[in-house]
């Protein structure tokens, strides 16, 4: 069952355009891998697929929802309920203990604060950093840092988990570890994942793979780190 | 390294004498090692007694390298085969993936190359997602992570080139065809 | 949204938030303290119309006709503490944003956002009217000291209605939420960062200049009108002359606000022109790329300074006014009597110290904005050090983007100031069928000039204290 649906969607940042009429589906509880050179336009299809961004054209169907026109307000209950974003690093509140940030999507919507660290502190002990609860995102290693967005991510229990190189920037190892337990977690969640990397080893990990080129679908799959020749085809 | 098949690409531009062909063969693939006169007429040989190519030409009294060589039909379709099908995914195939495409470039232009490049990658991924999983799976053994591990290093450099060579192929194309 | 997890939310914060948050609460309890003043002076009792009263020592509290007048000052000493709450307000503002983008992410609504902001605002207000309002209670006994003659030099004997009182107790802190509201309406708080709709990227133009000249073309009519009147054989009405002299001094004190953005993008294009030196080159950069900068931290100063001069001229008036007074009496009965009625000149003083206080915090709010100034610029400032700028030609660079466009400023508002009070008084003071020529006080001007200026670069002396510490190469750090 196809649970998200892009349709020919366009989106340009002032006169640059980012994306050019893009189709995609995925369906329910599968784990897509979108691919390409940097600046191909992948981190925006993914805020438009995630309602973080309003395209200019095109359609964005979530079930029977047609979340392109939905409203700000709307969009925001959408990724704190059946959402979850995770990027490449910078969005941990570093004001907020790791516990808080984690709970941060269940208080915004409502729960009480006692019910909602409850939730956090099982969702960080699933993803092994629970010891780091009470800490600061600044006092935490990269690693820990991105597995606490990753339990933030999850902890609402989303329908949908939205990934932006999210392995970018911790060393291999640290990588692996992730994504394994990433993929482990979705799989019994039956969480249906849009995951961004330009990696290959991590493309690795996805059921499939969409590659984008310049704005659009390239079927050819150019560009798991391709080097961009001087020449365009 | 399939010496075979590329030089029936090589003839597939036209009958060419034993020496061109060792010749062409080392210009066209300046990284593999070049290829020693004795293994091109042995090569010939029993692409001659299998039918995929023919002697053509008149110069009998001067030797294997004064004569000319050309393909037959037989071998035209061989030659399409072999540019057809996937290499299986494995380490170290890099060379032969050169092989291919340069061939590929040669015999059928930019677009063969292409398509090739497009399915063997497709190969290649298919490969990495199962090596993956082998990978995140609780049940492999360390032996088994090591080795998996080793692969898929290895494929990733190689869908690297393929992405680089996507882009090239088009300057590859004009540079095997003066 | 539980209001135990907005209060979290809203109060989650760093040094600096903590600084912002307590900055906030002290204007905010100074702001109480001044409108509970104001309306202990309305609460004191009719005993008649226009009779002394005989319970304060001071004629300002005493009689009737002035109480009014005294409690529209203190509410007016409001502004300038308003001007402090807003420079404070911006302390810390980029790391807030982030986070608040950062809650957006997450999944706040841009509602909920705009909440968490304008709670930490709101809860600061309330700290600080209640403490505001315990520390009047707390003064009102220890400032009772009645004179033999029973009389109390402060109205502590009347007490506002406890209606009053909890009004404002409950209102200000919902005013200072709104008014934080009404700052962030141009902020947008995107999930993936903070837009602030840009401002215009033109050179201020002169304009304010026309609003200058209407506000002084306003208050110098107020003598000829009078003289219109009286002419007549009458007196202008209440309503034509008061809007009309507090319409032009308002309109004259915004022109010389507003008027810092040219001033500082001209002394920019003026000190680029003749500027040799690297520090002058920089400053003058900085000053016509942003000249709002500057503008916005001395506003209230300027205010102040306007007030002065104008008080300043009064004063003269009002001193030139005893001496005749004076040489009146001793020509009348051969001695000096020395008459204790001292009034004009005591409420002069009244009014000096008021602008005093006025000035004290437009100070305190020129130190905030500045030390906020260098601090949110560390980054820059860093990067510049590091790259081999000298740390002094930096700190000279400061003081002159700070200094060069103050000087013409303070000189507008002295001129200014001088010239809405100098035509209604004119050129001669008669009193006692005497009179005298009117001799400006330049001196007291000239003070309050050098006062503000020296302000200025006292603030800007101490917020380049913390230069060293803000440019250290750890500010360069990425991580």
């Amino acid at each position: 069952m196809t649970i998200l649906r892009a349709r020919g969607v366009v989106k340009s940042y002032g006169l640059t355009p980012a994306l050019r009429g893009v189709t995609i589906d995925v369906a329910e509880g599968e784990i897509v891998a979108v691919t390409g050179p940097s600046g191909c336009g992948k981190s925006t299809l993914l805020h438009c697929l995630a309602g973080i961004l309003r395209p200019d054209a095109g359609e964005v169907l979530y079930g029977e929802h047609r979340l392109d026109t939905w409203s700000e307000k709307m969009r925001a209950r959408l990724r704190r309920t059946e959402f979850g974003v995770l990027f490449q690093f910078g969005q941990l509140v570093a004001e907020l203990t790791a516990a808080e940030n984690v709970a941060l999507p269940l208080l915004l919507a409502g729960t009480g604060r006692r019910e909602a660290r409850t939730a956090a502190v099982q969702w960080l002990d699933r993803l092994g950093v629970a010891d780091v609860a009470d800490t600061r995102p600044g006092e935490m290693s990269g690693g820990q840092q991105q597995r606490c967005a990753t339990a933030r991510a999850l902890v609402a229990e989303p329908r949908v988990l939205f990934a932006d190189e999210p392995t970018g920037s911790l060393d291999s190892r640290t990588s692996e570890q992730l994504l394994g337990e990433l993929v482990r977690v979705v799989r019994d969640q039956r969480t249906t994942v849009v995951l961004i990397t330009h990696d290959a080893t991590v493309a690795g990990y996805a059921d499939r793979e969409v590659a984008l080129r310049d704005g659009e679908l390239d079927p050819s799959g150019l560009g798991l780190t391709a080097i961009q020749g001087r020449h365009k085809r | 390294m399939s010496t075979t098949h590329v030089l029936l690409g090589l003839l597939a531009a036209g009958p060419m004498h034993g020496y061109e062909l060792k010749r062409s063969h080392d210009q066209r693939l300046p990284q593999a090692k070049p290829v020693a006169f004795g293994q091109v007429y042995a090569t010939l040989g029993r692409l001659q007694r299998d039918g995929l190519v023919t002697t053509s030409g008149q110069d009998q009294d001067g030797g294997p390298e004064r004569t000319s060589f050309a393909l037959t039909d037989a071998g035209r379709a061989r030659l399409d085969e072999w540019l057809g099908e996937i290499e299986p995914p494995a380490p170290y195939v890099t060379s032969t993936l050169f092989a291919k495409v340069a061939v590929a470039v040669l015999v059928s232009g930019e677009q063969r190359a292409h398509d090739y490049l497009v399915a063997q990658r497709a190969a290649h991924m298919d490969r990495l997602r199962a090596l993956t999983a082998v990978k995140a799976d609780p049940a492999s053994s360390l032996g088994d992570v090591v080795a998996a591990d080793f692969a898929i290093l290895h494929l990733d450099a190689d869908l690297r080139w393929v992405a680089n060579t996507l882009v090239r192929v088009a300057d590859l194309h004009r540079e095997m065809q003066p | 949204m539980k209001p135990s997890s907005l209060l979290r939310l809203a109060l989650a914060g760093s040094r600096t938030d903590g600084l912002r948050v307590a900055l906030t609460a002290v204007s905010a309890a100074l702001a109480t303290l001044v409108i509970l003043a104001a309306l202990t002076v309305i609460a004191i009792p009719e005993l008649g119309d226009r009779v002394n009263n005989e319970r304060y020592v001071n004629a300002l509290l005493d009689e009737p006709g002035l109480r009014g007048g005294t409690a529209i000052t203190l509410i007016l000493l409001t502004i300038p503490i308003l001007a402090l709450a807003g420079q404070c307000a911006r302390l810390g503002a980029p790391a807030r944003d982030r986070r608040l983008a950062g809650f957006r992410l997450a999944g706040a609504s841009p509602g909920q956002a705009l909440l968490i902001a304008i709670a930490e605002t709101g809860v600061a207000a309330l700290l600080g009217s209640g403490a505001g309002t315990a520390v009047y209670f707390a003064a009102r006994p220890l400032l009772d000291l009645p004179g033999p003659d029973g009389r109390l030099p402060l109205p502590t004997d009347v007490l506002p209605s406890p209606v009053a009182i909890t009004v404002i107790l409950v209102a200000l802190p919902l005013v200072a939420a709104l008014a934080a509201a009404a700052l962030l309406r141009r902020v947008v708080i995107g999930p993936l960062g903070v837009v602030r709709q840009a401002r215009r990227t033109r050179p201020p133009l002169p304009w304010p200049g026309a609003l200058i000249l209407l506000g002084l073309i306003g208050t110098g009519s107020v003598l000829p009108i009078w003289r219109w009147y009286e002419a007549r054989q009458s007196q202008p009405p209440d309503w034509l002359i008061v809007p009309i002299a507090f319409g032009g001094a308002l309109c004259a004190i915004l022109g010389v606000i507003l008027g810092t953005g040219w001033i500082s993008y001209t002394t920019g294009r003026l000190l680029h022109r003749f500027g040799r030196r690297p520090s002058v080159l920089l400053a003058a950069r900085r000053l016509t790329t942003d000249p709002w900068h500057g503008g916005r931290t001395f506003a209230a100063l300027l205010a102040c300074v306007i007030v002065g001069a104008g008080a300043a001229c009064m004063r003269g008036y009002f001193q030139i006014m005893r001496n005749l007074e004076l040489a009146e009496m001793v020509d009348d009965s051969g001695r000096f009597v020395p008459s204790t009625d001292n009034f004009y000149l005591a409420t002069m003083n009244l009014v000096d110290l008021a602008i005093v206080v006025a000035l004290v915090i437009a100070a305190g709010g020129l130190l905030v904005a500045v030390g906020e100034g260098i601090v949110s610029r560390r980054r820059a400032y860093a990067a510049l050090v590091a790259s081999g700028v000298p740390r002094g030609v930096l700190a000279r660079s400061i003081l002159w983007q700070a200094l060069a466009p103050v000087v013409p400023s303070v000189v507008l508002a002295l001129v200014v100031g001088t010239q809405l009070v100098g035509p209604t008084i004119g050129d001669e003071v008669q009193n006692y069928n005497r009179s005298a020529p009117y001799v400006l006080p330049l001196d007291t001007i000239a003070t309050y000039g050098v006062l503000a200026v020296a302000a200025v670069a006292a603030a800007v002396g101490v917020g380049l204290l913390f230069l060293r510490g803000s440019t250290a190469v750890e500010e360069l750090r990425t991580g």
